[in-house]
């Protein structure tokens, strides 16, 4: 007979069919666990969540704040700064000055790298070498002038620079010692150093590393055996994986993230005022003749800027307005100013001034500060309120923005950059940032093109000046002509926010955005 | 017992008075059959489809006349409000802009991009598959390879290869989806006329004496363009949701312009104090694709069972 209609009949398809779903039940079963957190902390390890990626764990070319804390692990430098921003010896058992162009050096005894041989004089005599060889480097740049090595002895020796370099000690922080034959002047792949860490695998593709403990290790050994470093640029997966657990410390997190944070069983939030200095920064290298040329428009373009309401609302409060041309917080650093937000006034200014129709183009990397496409997006909408038209270009980190910065990749007129104070001294980052000279100018390594021979000479002058309150005075006179010379359209100096598993103890953060990884010790939980 | 006759009777013949002639096929059994449930259900298709498609694009189409802040007006003191307060229908993003008007103009840009990558990826695609089809030997074989070689290629690594290389602006990521597109179309396309030619009709215009070239402008493609018009608005979904995949990886056009892969992107940052950033948004992009794809299958279906009842 046949049946018509499809009733609720057990037939020879359904049971096939349903043992098919079954079996796909079956097998994809083990797949839910993917929705719940992943990577439970491992046992005597710590893992480091970064921001942006850390290409190699050699610092010539990549040096950002997160990144020394990794780098410093592995490799050394004669001194490091202490948390009263102080030169601590490391690889120097004595850093002395004994002359004003002439310091004295010893090595620490018993320092050696992770395969066993000694720290050398000729390691690094060849690494200061090498850093010098490197085009555009930041770290050279925070020198008046790389000083030269005269060996004196098996551990003892001579810098020497043709000028008084009163802060030597401070500034021998950034110079990782790496033994002679194996240092290059291009980026190290490498991990060979005489830090408490070896390298045991490492991408620098990916970002990724994994650091032992060096068996080695001229010091007292670190608590932590393991540490593992990932590169997780999107906040909002930084942010999951410290509360699941996966990841035990992230860096440099927006306040809303913090937020998110707060109150959070097994979650700490750490925070100190910081020495970085995150700028809109103008130009230089404009021809005379155009309107970003004329200080007089850019400090009008900046009256169109609502600091307070970049602080309070996109930033939360976790900043706070610049008030001179480096943080308040350096050694040597003066106020010289403040922004102030006038719409009508800008607007009036830039009339009386002849400027209508202008358009910036505003560049920047993706990280460079927390919160960074938002207080993009809020000055677009600022500068447009009084006129002007602003076109945002954001690169992606490891894309081309290095040769835009240097005038090679296009044309632009601000740019969105934070400057570190590394030694946390105010010389250093002014040197940086404003002692450019037509001679680094002709090789694109000034900063954005500013090159004011007047101010680079009065920084000259204070960075070589070892009387203190004469180098003040100078110091401070330069910070005056800096400021008015209108180099920022806003400027705002960020707290050092970190959040890190309560698992996680003695993590020391500084004001530098570092802080000492040998010191860490992560406690097992029950 | 009496059986009532089927749906479509036959007619009775002259002189026969007798009562309809008694069936085991009930219209109950008939409404249940499966026929009539693929053709109910191609009918809930078209309405859900339809439904889903126009909720989202004609708010889409009408973003500027409706009374809504523009997509990039800033109010700062209010950001991050919930939907339903002060006035915000979907709420505020972090930067206190209306969320439905980004959604809204965001979805023009992402609209744009579908419509005008399908436009280039189907007259490209139509063409290379009836020139592949209908000529055969090598221009077939070229065709092929082509395609062949496309798809081995990672889709979405090739995308932002390319957008890396030329710069993500409109034009480059409406051209780069549409090159992305067009095999899935040639294929079609060369089916539909390797069927196409083989037909008495096309041999009579060859003994006529019309040229290959003309034939194939003339009587192939006009009968293959409604088949192949069907894939094209299946494509215009996966097109919406390549330009989101690109803007979310940040490889869409420059900030401030408002796209749905962005929005979702710098709303993830506060999933979980602000769940309205990214789930309003991306209920969006779901009703619209699944919108336009169940629109895509039902009038696939009908047109296939038109084919049938016409065969």
């Amino acid at each position: 007979m046949t049946r018509f209609g499809s009733g609720a009949v057990l037939d020879r398809r359904s049971l096939l069919r349903a043992g098919l779903a079954a079996g796909a039940g079956a097998a994809l079963a083990p797949l839910a666990a993917c929705a719940g957190p992943v990577g439970a902390a491992t046992p005597g390890s710590l893992t480091l969540g970064l921001n942006r990626s850390l290409v190699s764990l050699d610092n010539k070319l990549n040096q950002f704040d997160a990144a020394l804390t990794v780098q410093r692990a592995v490799r050394q430098a004669l001194t490091r700064i202490g948390p009263d921003m102080s030169a601590t010896p490391v690889l120097a058992e004595r850093f002395e000055q004994t002359a004003p162009t002439q310091w004295r050096v010893r090595l620490r005894e018993g320092a050696r790298y992770s395969d066993g041989s000694p720290v050398t004089v000729a390691d690094v005599a060849t690494a200061l070498r090498m850093y010098a060889q490197v085009n555009g480097s930041f770290v050279v740049n925070l020198f008046p002038e790389l000083p030269s090595v005269t060996p004196l002895g098996e551990r003892d020796f001579l810098l020497e620079t043709a000028r008084p370099v009163p802060i030597l000690d401070l500034l021998m922080a950034n110079i990782l010692i790496t033994p002679a034959a194996a240092n290059r002047p291009e980026e190290l792949s490498g991990g060979l150093g005489s830090g408490p860490y070896v390298v045991s695998a490492g991408n620098g593709g990916t970002g990724e590393y994994t650091l032992e403990r060096n068996p080695r290790y001229w010091g007292t050994p670190p608590p932590v055996r393991t540490v593992r470093v990932r590169f997780v640029p999107e906040e909002s997966s930084r942010v999951v994986a410290i509360r699941g657990g996966e990841l035990d410390v992230i860096d440099s997190i927006t306040p809303d993230s913090a937020e998110q944070l707060v109150g959070l069983p097994g979650v700490a939030i750490e925070r100190v005022p910081g020495t970085r200095i995150n700028q809109l920064f103008f130009n230089f290298r404009k021809p005379q003749g155009h309107p970003l040329a004329d200080a007089r428009v850019r400090q009008a373009l900046s009256l169109a800027i609502d600091g307070p309401a970049l602080l309070n609302d996109v930033l939360v409060g976790s900043a706070s307005q610049a008030e001179g041309v480096v943080p308040l917080a350096l050694v040597g650093a003066v106020r010289t100013g403040t922004y102030t937000h006038d719409p009508a006034e800008a607007r009036a200014r830039l009339d009386a001034l002849g400027v209508r129709d202008l358009t910036l183009t505003i560049i920047w990397e993706s990280g460079e500060f927390p919160a960074d496409a938002s207080v993009m997006e809020a000055v677009v909408e600022m500068l447009r309120a009084v006129g002007v038209g602003a076109r945002l270009q954001q690169f992606e980190p490891g894309g081309d923005i290095l040769r835009w910065r240097q005038g090679r990749g296009g044309d632009w007129d601000v740019l969105g950059n934070g400057y570190p104070g590394p030694t946390g001294q105010a010389i250093t980052s002014l040197l940086g940032m404003y002692g450019g000279t037509p001679d680094k100018e002709r090789t694109r390594d000034t900063y954005q093109g500013y090159v004011v021979p007047e101010i680079a000479d009065q920084l000259a002058v204070a960075a070589a000046e070892t009387d203190a309150a004469r180098r003040a005075e100078v110091l401070t006179a330069a910070q005056r002509a800096i400021w008015a010379s209108w180099p920022c359209l806003w400027a705002f100096v960020p707290n050092v926010v970190l959040a890190r598993r309560t698992r996680v103890r003695g993590l020391a953060l500084q004001p530098i955005n570092s802080y000492d990884l040998a010191a860490v010790r992560v406690e097992e939980q029950p | 017992m009496s059986v009532p006759v089927s749906s479509s009777p036959l007619p009775p013949s002259p002189g026969d008075s007798s009562p309809a002639r008694p069936s085991a096929v009930t219209p109950r059994v008939l409404a249940r059959s499966r026929a009539s449930r693929q053709r109910r259900a191609t009918r809930v298709k078209l309405w859900l489809g339809a439904g889903c498609t126009l909720v989202v694009v004609v708010p889409i189409l009408l973003a500027g006349l409706l009374p809504l802040p523009g997509p990039n007006e800033q109010d700062l003191a209010q950001r991050r409000l919930p939907p339903l307060s002060g006035g915000h229908l979907f709420g505020t993003d972090q930067l206190g802009r209306d969320l439905l008007s980004r959604v809204l103009h965001g979805g023009q840009v992402s609209l744009a991009i579908g419509v005008l990558a399908v436009v280039v990826s189907g007259v490209i695609g139509v063409l290379a598959g009836a020139a592949a089809g209908y000529f055969g030997g090598g221009v077939d074989a070229v065709v092929c390879r082509l395609l062949e070689a496309q798809l081995s290629l990672p889709l979405l690594m090739m995308l932002l290869l390319v957008v890396a290389l030329f710069g993500p602006s409109v034009p480059v990521i409406t051209l780069v989806i549409a090159v992305a597109q067009w095999p899935e179309l040639a294929r079609l396309t060369r089916s539909l006329v390797l069927v196409e030619r083989e037909k008495p009709y096309i041999a009579a215009a060859r003994v006529l004496g019309l040229r290959r070239g003309v034939i194939l402008a003339r009587h192939v493609l006009p009968n293959v363009a409604r088949p192949a018009s069907l894939v094209v608005l299946l494509l215009v979904a996966q097109a919406v949701l390549l330009e989101s995949a690109l803007s979310y990886l940040g490889a869409g056009p420059q900030r401030p312009f408002a796209t749905w892969g962005r929005i979702i992107s710098d709303g993830q940052d506060y999933i979980t104090t602000s769940w309205w950033l990214i789930t309003l948004p991306g209920l969006v992009i779901v009703l619209l694709v699944v919108g336009v794809n169940l629109l895509g299958d039902a009038l696939r279906e009908a047109t296939r069972r038109g084919r049938k009842a016409d065969a």
